[in-house]
């Protein structure tokens, strides 16, 4: 679904218990179209290829971005929030069907070794996938450019994750959160790697942006998306008080 | 006693009563699942040292064992854990070198393995000093190309195919280093391996 400009929003279904329970976990996706050159596409947070409630994941995914006229094949480049499975899984497997550039957080490469390691072999003999991700660059504080002229602002945002990132779209007034901020919660920090100081500086240095369109990494019962500044503010003043003392 | 040793041990039962129904078992088939029974426990034993169970206990083990099979059970338990070891890893767990010290009973041989993985470790970071500048640039001048560049962008050069094929060769070259290291330690248990044949020990299984 378009949002604003070359923006669109693919959201995982789960905004109310029903469908939480019916489509499982996954992370809402985003697109900026044609944001690289020859019209290729940049995809952040892919999501899954399949979830704990066998939902094809990635094949929705494929088939709302064509109701757009985008396709998946156009997709120049994959941006990761962090390394959860939920949020990266299906990089490697869109970069087969594109050819697409992948990136990620410095700070979650630890994370990506553990993930080739002992963790996710703990973590396969539970039964969950981990699946593999050789990122092409790593995202750092600072400026990214795209094509001609488009700047995303690149943050760090340690908290959920270590090296958890999220982006900024000036222009436009666009932050991409991943699991950093929700409508009315934030990301758990009691997976390894969490922190909840950090998590709370995180989440006042972005409260300092001028944001018109918060896009959250999952609905989990509440929209995923916050639209207008006003209704933003009045969500981070709601976090601040409600869910801060109990991080 | 592992279950697993008891799945084992009732598997070598069931055969030897089956045996004696149709009659004995020849001493090779005696032999031959003798010598089965002490690989498994071996591997079952290392299995469990590498998922925690500490050096202390698995002593304990194989001191419940009459004399000739903790010596074999201990040699396929340290088989296990070498064959288990490669230069990439056999260094991030030093549970695996202490097992092969106290196994071997040859300080000489880990100190060989810690000298040859401090010789690997540095041409990796020499190899990484010589090829990483020029990995780096090409990988940004990949990335400009298409579109993609700023003070934002690190190249993750290490997940990069030609410094794959890079550290591919400088592991195969250590590896088949370690490869000598660790025959000789198996030669210093070699002796020991297998099952005593037949005509050594009629009244071996009772
Ligand atoms: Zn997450």
């Amino acid at each position: 679904m378009n949002l604003v400009d070359n923006f669109y929003a693919y959201l995982w279904p789960g905004e109310t218990m029903p469908e939480m329970q019916t489509y499982g976990n996954n992370c809402n996706s985003y697109l900026v179209a044609k944001a690289l050159p020859e019209d290729k596409h940049v995809l952040v947070d892919p999501g899954m290829v399949t979830n704990e409630a066998r939902q094809n994941c990635l094949d929705r995914l494929i088939s709302e971005m064509e109701k757009d006229g985008i396709k998946i094949g156009d997709v120049g480049l994959i941006l990761n929030t962090h390394a959860h499975p939920d949020h990266y899984g299906a990089s490697e497997a869109i970069r087969k069907m594109s050819g697409a550039q992948v990136a990620i957080g410095r700070g979650d490469d630890d994370f990506l070794k553990l993930a080739g390691g002992a963790m996710a072999q703990a973590i396969k003999e539970m039964g969950f996938e981990f699946p593999e991700l050789n990122p092409d660059f790593y995202l750092t504080e600072g400026e990214l450019r795209l094509g001609q002229d488009l700047v995303a602002r690149i943050m760090l945002t340690p908290g959920h994750s270590q090296g958890h990132i999220a982006i900024y779209w000036p222009d436009a007034k666009v932050f991409m959160g991943g699991d950093l901020i929700f409508h009315g919660s934030t990301g758990r920090v009691d997976i390894p790697g969490g922190s909840a100081q950090s998590l709370k500086e995180s989440i006042e240095q972005v409260a300092q942006l001028e944001i018109e369109y918060l896009l959250t990494g999952h609905q989990y019962g509440s929209p995923g998306i916050i639209v207008g500044q006003e209704e933003i503010k009045h969500n981070f003043d709601l976090i601040r008080r409600h869910i801060f003392p109990y991080l | 006693m592992s279950s697993n040793d008891d799945k084992i041990k009732s598997a070598l039962e069931i055969a030897l009563e089956k045996a004696q129904k149709l009659g004995a078992l020849s001493d090779e088939e005696k032999y031959r699942l003798k010598d089965e029974e002490l690989v498994a426990a071996g591997e079952a034993l290392a299995k469990r040292y590498l998922n925690g169970l500490p050096l202390r206990d698995v002593e304990a083990e194989l001191a419940g064992r009459a004399e000739e099979d903790r010596r074999m059970i201990s040699h396929h338990l340290l088989q296990h854990l070498l064959d288990r070891s490669d230069i990439g890893h056999i260094g991030r767990d030093d549970n695996i070198l202490a097992a092969i010290q106290h196994l071997s009973g040859d300080p000489g041989i880990v100190q060989s393995i810690r000298d040859l993985l401090q010789k690997y470790e540095s041409a990796i970071e020499k190899a990484k000093q010589e090829n990483l500048s020029a990995l780096e640039a090409a990988k940004r001048n990949e990335l400009e190309s298409m579109g993609i560049s700023g003070s934002a962008v690190e190249p993750a050069i290490e997940t990069s195919r030609e410094w794959m094929q890079i550290q591919q060769d400088l592991d195969s070259h250590y590896q088949e280093q370690l490869e000598q290291i660790k025959q000789k330690c198996k030669n210093l248990t070699d002796s020991t391996h297998t099952a005593t044949p037949p005509e050594g020990r009629e009244n071996a299984i009772q």
